[in-house]
Protein backbone atom coordinates (compact mmCIF):
# COMPACT_ATOMS: atom_id res chain seq x y z
CA UNK A 1 0.00 0.00 0.00
CA UNK A 2 1.22 3.45 -0.78
CA UNK A 3 -0.96 5.14 1.81
CA UNK A 4 0.78 6.13 5.00
CA UNK A 5 -1.39 5.51 8.02
CA UNK A 6 -1.85 9.17 8.73
CA UNK A 7 -3.58 9.59 5.40
CA UNK A 8 -6.55 7.60 6.58
CA UNK A 9 -9.11 9.54 8.55
CA UNK A 10 -8.75 8.25 12.06
CA UNK A 11 -12.39 7.99 12.94
CA UNK A 12 -13.24 5.65 10.07
CA UNK A 13 -13.30 1.88 10.33
CA UNK A 14 -12.22 -0.19 7.32
CA UNK A 15 -15.89 -0.97 6.69
CA UNK A 16 -16.77 2.73 6.75
CA UNK A 17 -14.15 3.38 4.14
CA UNK A 18 -15.18 0.46 1.97
CA UNK A 19 -18.84 1.49 2.13
CA UNK A 20 -17.92 5.04 1.22
CA UNK A 21 -15.62 4.00 -1.62
CA UNK A 22 -18.32 1.76 -3.05
CA UNK A 23 -21.10 4.34 -2.80
CA UNK A 24 -18.83 6.92 -4.41
CA UNK A 25 -18.13 4.51 -7.26
CA UNK A 26 -14.35 4.56 -6.93
CA UNK A 27 -13.70 0.83 -6.61
CA UNK A 28 -12.35 -1.40 -9.35
CA UNK A 29 -14.18 -4.32 -10.86
CA UNK A 30 -12.99 -7.05 -8.49
CA UNK A 31 -13.50 -4.93 -5.39
CA UNK A 32 -17.01 -4.06 -6.51
CA UNK A 33 -17.78 -7.70 -7.04
CA UNK A 34 -16.61 -8.52 -3.54
CA UNK A 35 -18.80 -5.75 -2.13
CA UNK A 36 -21.79 -6.99 -4.14
CA UNK A 37 -21.45 -10.39 -2.53
CA UNK A 38 -21.07 -8.90 0.91
CA UNK A 39 -24.09 -6.65 0.53
CA UNK A 40 -26.26 -9.71 0.27
CA UNK A 41 -25.02 -11.33 3.42
CA UNK A 42 -24.10 -8.51 5.78
CA UNK A 43 -27.03 -6.27 6.79
CA UNK A 44 -24.87 -3.99 8.95
CA UNK A 45 -22.51 -3.32 6.10
CA UNK A 46 -25.43 -2.82 3.76
CA UNK A 47 -26.79 -0.17 6.10
CA UNK A 48 -23.45 1.65 5.95
CA UNK A 49 -23.50 1.62 2.17
CA UNK A 50 -27.11 2.77 2.00
CA UNK A 51 -26.33 5.63 4.32
CA UNK A 52 -23.58 6.87 2.00
CA UNK A 53 -25.78 6.38 -1.03
CA UNK A 54 -28.46 8.51 0.59
CA UNK A 55 -25.91 11.16 1.51
CA UNK A 56 -24.44 11.40 -1.98
CA UNK A 57 -27.64 10.98 -3.97
CA UNK A 58 -28.57 14.71 -4.00
CA UNK A 59 -25.44 15.26 -6.10
CA UNK A 60 -27.37 13.69 -8.98
CA UNK A 61 -29.76 16.63 -9.02
CA UNK A 62 -27.11 18.70 -10.74
CA UNK A 63 -26.86 16.26 -13.64
CA UNK A 64 -28.97 17.44 -16.53
CA UNK A 65 -31.83 15.09 -17.38
CA UNK A 66 -31.66 13.67 -20.89
CA UNK A 67 -34.76 12.35 -22.57
CA UNK A 68 -34.08 8.79 -23.77
CA UNK A 69 -35.26 7.71 -27.23
CA UNK A 70 -38.55 5.82 -27.47
CA UNK A 71 -36.68 2.69 -28.50
CA UNK A 72 -35.54 2.24 -24.89
CA UNK A 73 -39.11 1.93 -23.64
CA UNK A 74 -39.94 -0.52 -26.43
CA UNK A 75 -36.98 -2.62 -25.36
CA UNK A 76 -38.11 -2.54 -21.75
CA UNK A 77 -41.62 -3.47 -22.74
CA UNK A 78 -40.36 -6.42 -24.74
CA UNK A 79 -38.68 -7.77 -21.63
CA UNK A 80 -41.36 -7.01 -19.09
CA UNK A 81 -44.65 -7.49 -20.90
CA UNK A 82 -46.38 -10.71 -19.95
CA UNK A 83 -45.70 -13.45 -22.45
CA UNK A 84 -48.64 -14.33 -24.69
CA UNK A 85 -50.68 -17.17 -23.24
CA UNK A 86 -49.83 -19.43 -26.12
CA UNK A 87 -46.49 -18.54 -27.63
CA UNK A 88 -46.54 -19.32 -31.32
CA UNK A 89 -43.29 -21.11 -32.00
CA UNK A 90 -41.92 -20.82 -35.49
CA UNK A 91 -40.79 -24.28 -36.52
CA UNK A 92 -37.72 -22.84 -38.23
CA UNK A 93 -36.67 -20.99 -35.11
CA UNK A 94 -36.99 -24.11 -33.03
CA UNK A 95 -35.03 -26.30 -35.33
CA UNK A 96 -31.95 -26.26 -33.11
CA UNK A 97 -31.23 -28.12 -29.92
CA UNK A 98 -34.47 -27.16 -28.39
CA UNK A 99 -36.73 -29.76 -29.87
CA UNK A 100 -34.85 -32.55 -28.29
CA UNK A 101 -35.87 -33.28 -24.76
CA UNK A 102 -33.35 -36.08 -24.76
CA UNK A 103 -30.63 -33.55 -25.33
CA UNK A 104 -31.92 -31.50 -22.44
CA UNK A 105 -31.73 -34.48 -20.18
CA UNK A 106 -28.34 -35.38 -21.53
CA UNK A 107 -27.02 -31.92 -20.78
CA UNK A 108 -28.49 -31.94 -17.33
CA UNK A 109 -26.95 -35.31 -16.68
CA UNK A 110 -23.57 -34.16 -17.93
CA UNK A 111 -23.77 -31.27 -15.56
CA UNK A 112 -24.75 -33.43 -12.64
CA UNK A 113 -22.01 -35.91 -13.28
CA UNK A 114 -19.27 -33.33 -13.20
CA UNK A 115 -17.37 -33.08 -10.00
CA UNK A 116 -16.97 -29.47 -9.13
CA UNK A 117 -20.36 -27.95 -9.65
CA UNK A 118 -21.32 -24.94 -7.64
CA UNK A 119 -24.34 -26.14 -5.78
CA UNK A 120 -26.26 -23.61 -3.85
CA UNK A 121 -29.47 -23.70 -2.00
CA UNK A 122 -32.51 -22.25 -3.59
CA UNK A 123 -35.08 -21.93 -0.97
CA UNK A 124 -37.14 -21.87 1.03
CA UNK A 125 -39.40 -21.05 -1.86
CA UNK A 126 -42.91 -20.34 -0.69
CA UNK A 127 -44.65 -22.72 -3.02
CA UNK A 128 -48.30 -21.81 -2.72
CA UNK A 129 -47.57 -20.98 0.88
CA UNK A 130 -50.94 -19.44 1.80
CA UNK A 131 -52.69 -22.63 0.80
CA UNK A 132 -50.35 -24.90 2.72
CA UNK A 133 -49.70 -23.26 6.06
CA UNK A 134 -48.49 -26.42 7.71
CA UNK A 135 -46.12 -27.50 5.00
CA UNK A 136 -42.42 -27.02 5.67
CA UNK A 137 -40.70 -24.66 3.25
CA UNK A 138 -39.40 -26.62 0.33
CA UNK A 139 -35.67 -26.54 -0.16
CA UNK A 140 -34.54 -26.78 -3.74
CA UNK A 141 -31.02 -27.29 -4.94
CA UNK A 142 -29.85 -26.27 -8.37
CA UNK A 143 -26.67 -27.00 -10.22
CA UNK A 144 -26.22 -24.85 -13.28
CA UNK A 145 -23.21 -25.93 -15.25
CA UNK A 146 -22.11 -26.09 -18.84
CA UNK A 147 -21.92 -29.33 -20.76
CA UNK A 148 -18.25 -29.50 -19.81
CA UNK A 149 -19.24 -29.48 -16.16
CA UNK A 150 -17.87 -26.02 -15.47
CA UNK A 151 -20.10 -24.15 -13.06
CA UNK A 152 -21.61 -21.06 -14.63
CA UNK A 153 -23.86 -19.75 -11.93
CA UNK A 154 -24.21 -20.08 -8.23
CA UNK A 155 -27.63 -19.51 -6.81
CA UNK A 156 -28.52 -18.53 -3.28
CA UNK A 157 -31.66 -17.60 -1.47
CA UNK A 158 -31.33 -14.15 0.02
CA UNK A 159 -33.62 -13.77 3.02
CA UNK A 160 -33.06 -10.00 3.00
CA UNK A 161 -34.55 -9.65 -0.42
CA UNK A 162 -36.85 -12.61 -0.36
CA UNK A 163 -35.51 -13.69 -3.69
CA UNK A 164 -33.18 -16.14 -5.32
CA UNK A 165 -29.97 -14.45 -6.28
CA UNK A 166 -27.93 -15.75 -9.15
CA UNK A 167 -24.26 -14.90 -9.08
CA UNK A 168 -21.97 -15.66 -11.99
CA UNK A 169 -19.33 -18.23 -11.08
CA UNK A 170 -17.28 -17.46 -14.14
CA UNK A 171 -17.04 -14.63 -16.60
CA UNK A 172 -18.73 -14.84 -19.91
CA UNK A 173 -18.35 -12.18 -22.53
CA UNK A 174 -21.42 -12.15 -24.68
CA UNK A 175 -21.37 -8.61 -25.96
CA UNK A 176 -24.56 -7.72 -27.68
CA UNK A 177 -26.32 -10.81 -26.39
CA UNK A 178 -28.63 -11.49 -23.49
CA UNK A 179 -28.43 -14.70 -21.49
CA UNK A 180 -31.94 -15.87 -20.71
CA UNK A 181 -32.99 -18.25 -17.98
CA UNK A 182 -35.56 -20.92 -18.74
CA UNK A 183 -37.36 -23.60 -16.87
CA UNK A 184 -38.51 -26.80 -18.51
CA UNK A 185 -41.20 -28.69 -16.71
CA UNK A 186 -42.03 -32.12 -18.03
CA UNK A 187 -42.78 -32.07 -21.72
CA UNK A 188 -43.95 -28.46 -21.71
CA UNK A 189 -42.08 -25.96 -23.83
CA UNK A 190 -39.37 -23.98 -22.03
CA UNK A 191 -40.78 -21.11 -19.97
CA UNK A 192 -38.73 -17.95 -19.68
CA UNK A 193 -37.74 -16.68 -16.26
CA UNK A 194 -36.32 -13.60 -17.90
CA UNK A 195 -33.10 -12.22 -19.18
CA UNK A 196 -30.28 -12.41 -16.67
CA UNK A 197 -26.96 -10.71 -16.34
CA UNK A 198 -24.10 -13.18 -16.21
CA UNK A 199 -21.50 -11.02 -17.90
CA UNK A 200 -21.04 -8.51 -15.13
CA UNK A 201 -20.39 -8.77 -11.44
CA UNK A 202 -23.95 -7.87 -10.67
CA UNK A 203 -26.04 -10.49 -9.06
CA UNK A 204 -29.41 -11.00 -10.61
CA UNK A 205 -32.44 -11.62 -8.49
CA UNK A 206 -35.47 -13.62 -9.42
CA UNK A 207 -38.39 -12.88 -7.19
CA UNK A 208 -40.17 -15.67 -5.38
CA UNK A 209 -43.25 -14.73 -7.36
CA UNK A 210 -41.61 -15.86 -10.60
CA UNK A 211 -40.45 -19.08 -9.02
CA UNK A 212 -43.84 -19.99 -7.66
CA UNK A 213 -44.84 -23.45 -8.64
CA UNK A 214 -41.36 -24.67 -9.48
CA UNK A 215 -41.09 -28.33 -8.65
CA UNK A 216 -38.23 -30.74 -8.17
CA UNK A 217 -37.33 -32.38 -11.44
CA UNK A 218 -37.72 -29.23 -13.48
CA UNK A 219 -34.68 -28.29 -15.53
CA UNK A 220 -33.21 -24.83 -15.44
CA UNK A 221 -31.29 -23.71 -18.49
CA UNK A 222 -29.52 -20.67 -19.82
CA UNK A 223 -29.44 -19.82 -23.48
CA UNK A 224 -27.71 -16.97 -25.24
CA UNK A 225 -30.29 -14.80 -26.95
CA UNK A 226 -30.32 -11.58 -28.94
CA UNK A 227 -30.07 -8.46 -26.79
CA UNK A 228 -33.22 -8.10 -24.74
CA UNK A 229 -34.09 -11.77 -24.83
CA UNK A 230 -35.60 -14.29 -27.17
CA UNK A 231 -37.80 -12.61 -29.78
CA UNK A 232 -40.04 -15.64 -30.09
CA UNK A 233 -40.81 -16.44 -26.47
CA UNK A 234 -38.86 -19.66 -26.88
CA UNK A 235 -35.13 -20.23 -26.75
CA UNK A 236 -33.40 -19.54 -30.06
CA UNK A 237 -29.72 -19.47 -29.17
CA UNK A 238 -27.11 -21.91 -27.87
CA UNK A 239 -27.62 -23.50 -24.48
CA UNK A 240 -24.68 -22.69 -22.26
CA UNK A 241 -25.77 -24.27 -19.00
CA UNK A 242 -28.39 -26.54 -17.59
CA UNK A 243 -29.21 -28.01 -14.25
CA UNK A 244 -31.98 -29.86 -12.53
CA UNK A 245 -33.90 -28.77 -9.48
CA UNK A 246 -33.90 -31.35 -6.75
CA UNK A 247 -35.51 -31.25 -3.36
CA UNK A 248 -33.43 -31.80 -0.26
CA UNK B 1 -41.69 15.78 -22.72
CA UNK B 2 -41.77 13.68 -19.62
CA UNK B 3 -44.15 14.25 -16.77
CA UNK B 4 -43.33 16.74 -14.08
CA UNK B 5 -40.99 15.62 -11.31
CA UNK B 6 -42.81 13.82 -8.56
CA UNK B 7 -42.58 13.61 -4.83
CA UNK B 8 -41.15 10.57 -3.08
CA UNK B 9 -44.49 9.32 -1.83
CA UNK B 10 -46.00 9.44 -5.28
CA UNK B 11 -43.06 7.57 -6.78
CA UNK B 12 -43.15 5.04 -3.96
CA UNK B 13 -46.83 4.42 -4.66
CA UNK B 14 -46.06 3.86 -8.34
CA UNK B 15 -43.32 1.39 -7.39
CA UNK B 16 -45.72 -0.48 -5.12
CA UNK B 17 -48.21 -0.82 -7.98
CA UNK B 18 -45.36 -1.85 -10.29
CA UNK B 19 -44.48 -4.61 -7.85
CA UNK B 20 -48.03 -5.88 -8.29
CA UNK B 21 -47.47 -6.11 -12.02
CA UNK B 22 -49.30 -2.88 -12.91
CA UNK B 23 -47.80 -1.95 -16.26
CA UNK B 24 -49.41 1.47 -16.49
CA UNK B 25 -47.91 2.43 -13.12
CA UNK B 26 -44.55 1.20 -14.37
CA UNK B 27 -44.92 3.29 -17.52
CA UNK B 28 -45.81 6.30 -15.38
CA UNK B 29 -42.77 5.67 -13.17
CA UNK B 30 -40.60 5.42 -16.27
CA UNK B 31 -41.93 8.67 -17.68
CA UNK B 32 -41.18 10.50 -14.47
CA UNK B 33 -37.72 9.12 -13.81
CA UNK B 34 -36.09 7.96 -17.04
CA UNK B 35 -34.67 11.32 -18.14
CA UNK B 36 -32.93 11.72 -14.80
CA UNK B 37 -31.51 8.19 -14.88
CA UNK B 38 -30.47 8.52 -18.52
CA UNK B 39 -28.60 11.71 -17.61
CA UNK B 40 -26.79 9.90 -14.80
CA UNK B 41 -25.88 6.91 -16.97
CA UNK B 42 -24.84 9.04 -19.93
CA UNK B 43 -22.57 11.08 -17.72
CA UNK B 44 -20.71 7.95 -16.65
CA UNK B 45 -20.66 6.07 -19.95
CA UNK B 46 -20.72 9.00 -22.42
CA UNK B 47 -21.28 6.60 -25.33
CA UNK B 48 -24.96 6.94 -26.15
CA UNK B 49 -25.80 3.49 -27.46
CA UNK B 50 -24.21 1.86 -24.46
CA UNK B 51 -26.04 4.23 -22.14
CA UNK B 52 -29.34 3.30 -23.78
CA UNK B 53 -28.59 -0.40 -23.25
CA UNK B 54 -27.87 0.19 -19.60
CA UNK B 55 -30.97 2.33 -19.14
CA UNK B 56 -33.04 -0.51 -20.53
CA UNK B 57 -31.36 -2.99 -18.17
CA UNK B 58 -31.99 -0.66 -15.26
CA UNK B 59 -35.73 -0.46 -15.85
CA UNK B 60 -36.04 -4.18 -16.40
CA UNK B 61 -34.30 -4.53 -13.03
CA UNK B 62 -36.67 -2.01 -11.46
CA UNK B 63 -39.64 -3.93 -12.84
CA UNK B 64 -38.34 -7.18 -11.41
CA UNK B 65 -37.16 -5.81 -8.09
CA UNK B 66 -39.93 -3.33 -7.39
CA UNK B 67 -41.23 -5.58 -4.61
CA UNK B 68 -37.90 -5.24 -2.84
CA UNK B 69 -38.08 -1.48 -2.67
CA UNK B 70 -38.43 -0.47 0.97
CA UNK B 71 -39.39 3.18 1.54
CA UNK B 72 -38.06 2.89 5.09
CA UNK B 73 -34.55 2.23 3.75
CA UNK B 74 -34.26 4.61 0.82
CA UNK B 75 -36.19 7.19 -1.16
CA UNK B 76 -37.45 5.97 -4.55
CA UNK B 77 -35.12 8.41 -6.28
CA UNK B 78 -32.06 7.24 -4.35
CA UNK B 79 -33.02 3.61 -4.88
CA UNK B 80 -33.43 3.92 -8.64
CA UNK B 81 -30.50 6.29 -9.14
CA UNK B 82 -28.29 3.87 -7.21
CA UNK B 83 -29.31 1.00 -9.47
CA UNK B 84 -28.55 3.20 -12.49
CA UNK B 85 -25.16 4.32 -11.21
CA UNK B 86 -24.14 0.80 -10.22
CA UNK B 87 -25.14 -0.65 -13.57
CA UNK B 88 -23.36 2.12 -15.44
CA UNK B 89 -20.19 1.75 -13.38
CA UNK B 90 -20.24 -2.03 -13.74
CA UNK B 91 -20.50 -1.57 -17.49
CA UNK B 92 -17.67 0.93 -17.42
CA UNK B 93 -15.48 -1.50 -15.48
CA UNK B 94 -16.25 -4.25 -17.98
CA UNK B 95 -14.75 -2.16 -20.77
CA UNK B 96 -11.23 -3.01 -21.73
CA UNK B 97 -10.05 0.55 -21.35
CA UNK B 98 -11.36 4.03 -21.57
CA UNK B 99 -9.52 7.08 -22.77
CA UNK B 100 -9.28 9.29 -19.73
CA UNK B 101 -9.14 13.04 -19.75
CA UNK B 102 -7.19 14.88 -17.05
CA UNK B 103 -9.27 16.54 -14.34
CA UNK B 104 -8.90 19.99 -15.87
CA UNK B 105 -10.02 18.86 -19.27
CA UNK B 106 -12.95 16.98 -17.84
CA UNK B 107 -13.98 20.14 -16.07
CA UNK B 108 -14.13 21.93 -19.40
CA UNK B 109 -16.21 19.30 -21.06
CA UNK B 110 -18.66 18.80 -18.28
CA UNK B 111 -20.58 21.12 -16.11
CA UNK B 112 -19.06 20.39 -12.71
CA UNK B 113 -20.72 22.97 -10.55
CA UNK B 114 -24.33 23.78 -11.14
CA UNK B 115 -25.32 27.39 -11.24
CA UNK B 116 -27.18 28.90 -8.31
CA UNK B 117 -30.25 29.18 -10.53
CA UNK B 118 -30.13 25.49 -11.34
CA UNK B 119 -29.93 24.59 -7.70
CA UNK B 120 -32.95 26.64 -6.74
CA UNK B 121 -34.97 24.18 -8.75
CA UNK B 122 -33.36 21.05 -7.43
CA UNK B 123 -34.12 21.34 -3.79
CA UNK B 124 -32.47 22.01 -0.53
CA UNK B 125 -30.54 18.74 -0.21
CA UNK B 126 -28.83 19.31 -3.53
CA UNK B 127 -28.01 22.92 -2.69
CA UNK B 128 -26.51 21.87 0.63
CA UNK B 129 -24.36 19.05 -0.69
CA UNK B 130 -23.07 21.17 -3.55
CA UNK B 131 -22.26 23.95 -1.12
CA UNK B 132 -20.42 21.45 1.06
CA UNK B 133 -18.52 20.16 -1.97
CA UNK B 134 -17.66 23.68 -3.08
CA UNK B 135 -16.24 24.36 0.38
CA UNK B 136 -13.53 21.72 -0.07
CA UNK B 137 -10.10 22.30 -1.52
CA UNK B 138 -10.70 22.50 -5.30
CA UNK B 139 -8.55 19.50 -6.25
CA UNK B 140 -10.20 17.39 -3.56
CA UNK B 141 -13.65 18.40 -4.74
CA UNK B 142 -12.64 17.70 -8.34
CA UNK B 143 -11.49 14.21 -7.36
CA UNK B 144 -14.79 13.49 -5.63
CA UNK B 145 -16.73 14.74 -8.64
CA UNK B 146 -14.64 12.66 -11.00
CA UNK B 147 -15.32 9.49 -9.01
CA UNK B 148 -19.01 10.15 -8.53
CA UNK B 149 -20.00 11.56 -11.89
CA UNK B 150 -17.63 9.73 -14.19
CA UNK B 151 -17.07 6.54 -12.26
CA UNK B 152 -13.28 6.96 -12.14
CA UNK B 153 -11.42 4.50 -9.95
CA UNK B 154 -8.97 5.76 -7.36
CA UNK B 155 -6.18 4.09 -9.29
CA UNK B 156 -7.05 5.61 -12.65
CA UNK B 157 -7.54 9.03 -11.18
CA UNK B 158 -4.29 8.94 -9.21
CA UNK B 159 -2.43 7.97 -12.34
CA UNK B 160 -4.10 10.72 -14.28
CA UNK B 161 -3.15 13.26 -11.66
CA UNK B 162 0.33 11.89 -11.16
CA UNK B 163 -0.10 11.48 -7.41
CA UNK B 164 0.16 8.41 -5.18
CA UNK B 165 -3.12 6.55 -4.88
CA UNK B 166 -2.91 6.83 -1.08
CA UNK B 167 -2.83 10.59 -1.35
CA UNK B 168 -5.84 10.61 -3.60
CA UNK B 169 -7.80 8.31 -1.30
CA UNK B 170 -6.94 10.58 1.57
CA UNK B 171 -8.23 13.64 -0.32
CA UNK B 172 -11.46 11.94 -1.21
CA UNK B 173 -12.16 10.28 2.13
CA UNK B 174 -11.33 13.32 4.21
CA UNK B 175 -13.36 15.46 1.85
CA UNK B 176 -16.38 13.20 2.06
CA UNK B 177 -16.18 13.01 5.83
CA UNK B 178 -16.06 16.80 5.99
CA UNK B 179 -19.06 17.04 3.69
CA UNK B 180 -20.98 14.54 5.75
CA UNK B 181 -20.23 16.41 8.95
CA UNK B 182 -21.38 19.65 7.38
CA UNK B 183 -24.58 18.08 6.10
CA UNK B 184 -25.23 16.70 9.56
CA UNK B 185 -25.11 20.26 10.84
CA UNK B 186 -21.74 20.01 12.56
CA UNK B 187 -18.46 21.55 11.55
CA UNK B 188 -15.65 19.67 9.95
Amino acid sequence: MTAPDDMIPQDMTPDDMLAMDFALGALGRDERRAVDVRLRSDPAFRTLVESWQATLSPLDDATAPVLPPASVWHGILAETAPAPATPAPKPAARSSLWNSLALWRGLALAGTAAAAIAIAQIGPIPVASPAAPGAPPQMLVAALAGADGKPLLSAAYDPLRGAVVLTPATQREDTGKSPELWVIEGDAPPRSLGVIDITGPNAHAISSKQLKGLQPGATLAISIEPLGGSPTGLPTGPVVATGKLTAI
Amino acid sequence: MTAAPSGPSELAALLARTADGDQSAFRDFYDRTSAKLFGIILRILVERGEAEDVLQEVYVTIWRKAAEFDPARASPVTWTATIARNRAIDRLRARKSRPAAPLDEAAEVRDESPSADALIDTGRDAARIHAALAGLEPRHAAAIRSCYFEGSTYEALAEREGIPVGTLKSWVRRGLMRMKAELAGGTA
